[in-house]
């Protein structure tokens, strides 16, 4: 590469004033001015990099140099050109396209020196490669929207289509979270209800068990009102009450097929158990990349200096009005930089939470109010306006669910001691629970049709059509606020959650919710939107939505765990009549595994195995945070290091530049 | 292959850009259509050149405040062919990797071309960011002080390509930010 040494430096430049360092200045700017740039490229460390950069980049691996014709034909020593060709591919390396082809066709002739097993060896990864190339090309085809949301990029910018992303994450999640269900729990019963496979049902009759709590009243679906089928839609009761959409539906033990019986108890209560763990473990991963990000670099990395401004333009912008909008937002960002106040005042900090539990409804306003008195900087004020609010609204569903759970185990007279629950209010209670989940879901649904269609859509009228009047001008057209929809989603997503053990059939039917709403938040935002001048980093904000919705399915873990195993299951409906609890069917299930297996598993959930493992992971754990803290340390010191051979670079080339010129003169 | 007989390229050539850039065959294929319709016609496209003023009014590059800079980087001599035209898309292509990307940043962002990132380089960078004529001094200079206290590690008041290169790494931004997607494919 040829530098142009084009305008250099005028040597004797002071050097930059520190901005609060002055015994600095003492040492540094008067002493040893800037080296002129011509004499920095001659430096041996500078032509180094500046090959290397012409070359393959890899921090673990052996860097080639560049081959130049000469120095293929002088060395032929095998392992040197065994080095030379190194196994990243051609693309890596910063030349143009002409200069890539030679550089592959000396490769190609070098290859020739080379044995047969490490021609064979290159050729195979090679091919390789290739394969797995055109298969990512072919995924990406099936991938999901992918131009909508390259569109929304280019013309909205990488904040809002994180929000896309993440929609189409969860539609992704609760399709895969809806096979599992089916394939292990619908499939056998539909399998057998329409008779494709020859198999049957199991029931097992009930044994020395109080008949009221097999009760259950059934409402006979004789001649229903329109306007009661309507309710029955939207609330799942009714004739939606014995189908195959809730728990109650499945009250068979088993499937019994030609060779094997199928435990259905078991498979539904494990179809629970992988759908929550595979969530997590999605989320979880899907977070890595942020997480570490997080880890190791903290806040400052985000709001540094370098990352504004190196990285503060979104090239991928093609609008006009975008790119306006990206340059007043950088303003907004790059001048209020210095006003940064990160939470100081205590009260300030509680009085929300205060206000929430007074006034439950005006919250958001409320919040928005006074996140303006705060002070905090852009994003932190974002993440924590978000923050709130979703505590804000998971805890209507944490609220909600205690309350039936409270009903349910709760009753007067003593009437629960015959069935461990409220029998006579909920004979199949968690079709109950069930019900209300549907209901939750139906609901939050229309509402984010309702607002959409009915206050965005008007609004965007009356602001175009009714440009005299001032008071709608000024109200102006809705912004598209990032952090009311993905509460929104995630919201939703808690519900679908904690619904799928009840409802079998609610996955699937948050897909299609999500695919809608999707449809439906394009439109708006395109139409009725004007976005946002607030700035959103992509970056972050990927990795934040990520937690917000680990939070919700921590949330949603909590009360499935506790009416698994400590709520008694419905005697009267559903696939564990026959169990106290719901939990029951694994130990059972265990306890007829062979005695081998048993005692192993009986070890391994012990307290003699629990307790050692658990202080050998914080063993492990202490020696890792050890190991960071004296990486950190060393990372210090080098860097103290590396500026003081700079300055005595700067010194050298100094008294360098004076001799030569006194040589001159 | 029958798709190749629309345009003027080979399967071979096609094959070969596959093998040599970052780009799918559909966005290679996108830009050469795109290509023939705005060189001159009749000539092949191997021939063809773009000047820098047709490069830069694209719809990718239209509103970029650098695209002055990203011309300048990527062509030769002034002028733009086919396959500078693929290099470019192809450093800033989704899947090309972040060691590519930091290489070409650090050029485009070295507008005196000296080799280092120096604060002149930083003030005209910050400049075009803001797009905002009335910048006080002081806000310039506390700016360009803020970015050199934080990734000049030797303190010689310029950025070298391995500080650059370091202080992009720890960029959790960069990656997102800086690809453009051409020609709409």
């Amino acid at each position: 590469m040829s530098e142009s040494s084009g305008s250099a430096l005028q040597p004797g430049r002071p050097s930059r004033q520190p901005a609060v360092h002055p015994e600095n200045l003492s040492l540094d700017s008067s002493c040893f001015s800037s080296p002129p740039v011509n004499f920095l490229q001659e430096l041996p460390s500078y032509l180094s990099i500046a090959r290397r950069r012409m070359t393959v980049h890899s921090r673990d691996k052996q860097s080639g140099t560049l081959l130049k014709p000469t120095d293929s034909y002088s060395s032929q020593l095998e392992d040197r050109i065994a080095e030379n060709l190194s196994s990243q591919s051609l693309r890596n390396y910063a030349l143009n396209i002409s200069e890539k082809r030679r550089l592959r066709d000396i490769q190609e002739t070098q290859m020739k020196y080379l044995s047969e097993w490490d021609q064979w060896k290159r050729y195979s990864s090679k091919s390789w490669k290739r394969f797995l190339e055109k298969a990512r090309e072919m995924t990406t085809h099936l991938e999901l929207w992918r131009e909508d949301i390259r569109s929304i990029e280019g013309k909205f910018g990488t904040g809002i289509q994180s929000y896309f992303s993440f929609l189409r994450f969860l539609v992704l999640l609760n399709l895969v979270i809806f096979l599992i269900v089916f394939t292990l729990v619908l499939l056998p019963v539909l399998l057998t209800k329409y008779k494709i496979t020859n198999s049957s049902f199991v029931l097992i009759p009930f044994k020395d068990m109080d008949i009221q709590c097999t009760v259950y009243p059934v409402s006979s679906s004789g001649l229903i009102y329109f306007y009661s089928y309507i309710i029955d839609l939207l609330s799942g009761t009714g004739f939606l009450e014995e189908t195959s959409l809730f728990y109650g539906h499945y009250t068979i033990d088993g499937v019994k097929f030609q060779n094997f019986t199928y435990d259905l108890p078991l498979a539904y209560l494990l179809s629970t158990i992988a759908y929550l763990a595979l969530s997590l473990l999605w989320i979880v991963k899907r977070s890595v990349e942020g997480f570490k990000i997080n880890l190791i670099r903290s806040e400052e990395h985000f709001q540094s200096y370098c990352n504004k401004i190196f990285a503060g333009w979104d090239f991928c912008i093609t609008n006009r009005s975008m790119a306006d909008l990206k340059h007043s937002s950088l303003r907004y960002e790059l001048r209020e930089i210095d006003k940064m106040v990160f939470g100081e005042n205590l009260f300030i900090l509680y009085l929300p939470s205060i206000v929430i539990t007074l006034a439950n409804f005006i919250t958001p306003m409320i919040f928005a109010k006074i996140i303006r008195y705060e002070d905090y900087s852009p994003g932190f004020e974002i993440r924590l306006t978000i923050l709130r609010c979703v505590f804000m609204r998971l805890a209507t569903i944490c609220v909600l669910v205690f309350t039936l759970g409270s009903k349910i185990t709760s009753c007067d007279d003593d009437t629960c001691d015959l069935c461990g629950y409220n029998q006579k209010l909920y004979p199949c209670w968690e079709t109950q629970v069930g019900q209300e989940m549907y209901k939750l879901m139906i609901f939050d649904f229309i509402i984010i049709l309702a607002v959409t269609l009915f206050v965005d859509f008007p609004r965007k009228l009356l602001v175009t059509y009714c440009s005299s009047c001032k008071l709608i001008q000024c109200w102006g057209q809705q912004e598209f606020a990032i952090p009311d929809n993905v509460l929104g989603i995630v919201y939703g997503q808690t519900i679908c959650w904690i619904g799928a053990f009840f409802s079998p059939l609610l996955p699937a039917i948050a897909t299609l919710k999500f695919i809608i709403i999707f449809y439906v938040k394009e439109w708006s935002l395109l139409y009725t939107c004007r976005p946002s001048p607030r700035p959103f980093r992509a970056s972050n904000s990927n990795f934040f939505f990520l937690l917000v919705l680990l939070i919700g399915l921590c949330l949603a873990i909590i009360p499935l765990t506790i009416s698994i195993s400590r709520i008694p299951s419905s005697k009267a409906c559903g696939p564990f009549t026959n169990f106290n609890t719901t939990w029951e069917v694994i130990p059972k299930t265990v306890s007829t595994f062979p005695s081998s297996l048993r005692s192993f598993i009986h070890g391994v959930t012990s307290e003699a195995f629990a307790v050692p493992f658990f202080m050998i992971i914080c063993l492990i754990m202490f020696y890792f945070i050890a190991l960071a803290g004296a990486h950190k340390q060393v990372v210090i010191q080098l860097r103290e290091q590396l500026s003081l051979e700079s300055r005595d670079k700067r010194y050298l080339i100094q008294k360098l530049t004076e001799a030569q010129r006194d040589m001159r003169n | 292959m029958g798709q190749c007989l629309r345009y003027q390229m080979h399967w071979e050539d096609l094959e070969e850009y596959q093998a040599l850039t970052f780009l799918t065959r559909n966005e290679i294929l996108c830009i050469h259509d795109t290509f023939l319709k705005l060189c001159p016609p009749g000539k092949y496209y191997k021939e063809a050149t773009l000047t820098m003023d047709q490069v830069s009014s694209l719809p990718a590059l239209r509103v970029n405040p650098f695209r002055d800079r990203i011309c300048r980087v990527f062509s030769h001599k002034g002028v733009f062919s086919f396959e500078d035209v693929l290099g470019m898309a192809s450093v800033f292509s989704e899947q090309a990797c972040p060691s590519l990307k930091i290489e070409y940043a650090f050029r485009i962002y070295d507008f005196n071309e000296n080799g280092f990132i120096d604060e002149e380089d930083l003030q005209r960078i910050i400049l075009r960011l803001l797009n905002s004529d009335d910048m006080s001094e002081d806000l310039l200079m506390d700016l360009t002080n803020h970015v050199l206290s934080e990734s000049d590690l030797d303190n010689d008041n310029m950025l070298s390509f391995s500080e650059f290169e370091h202080a992009m790494a720890k960029s959790p931004d960069f990656m997102n930010s800086f690809r453009i997607h051409f020609w709409g494919c």
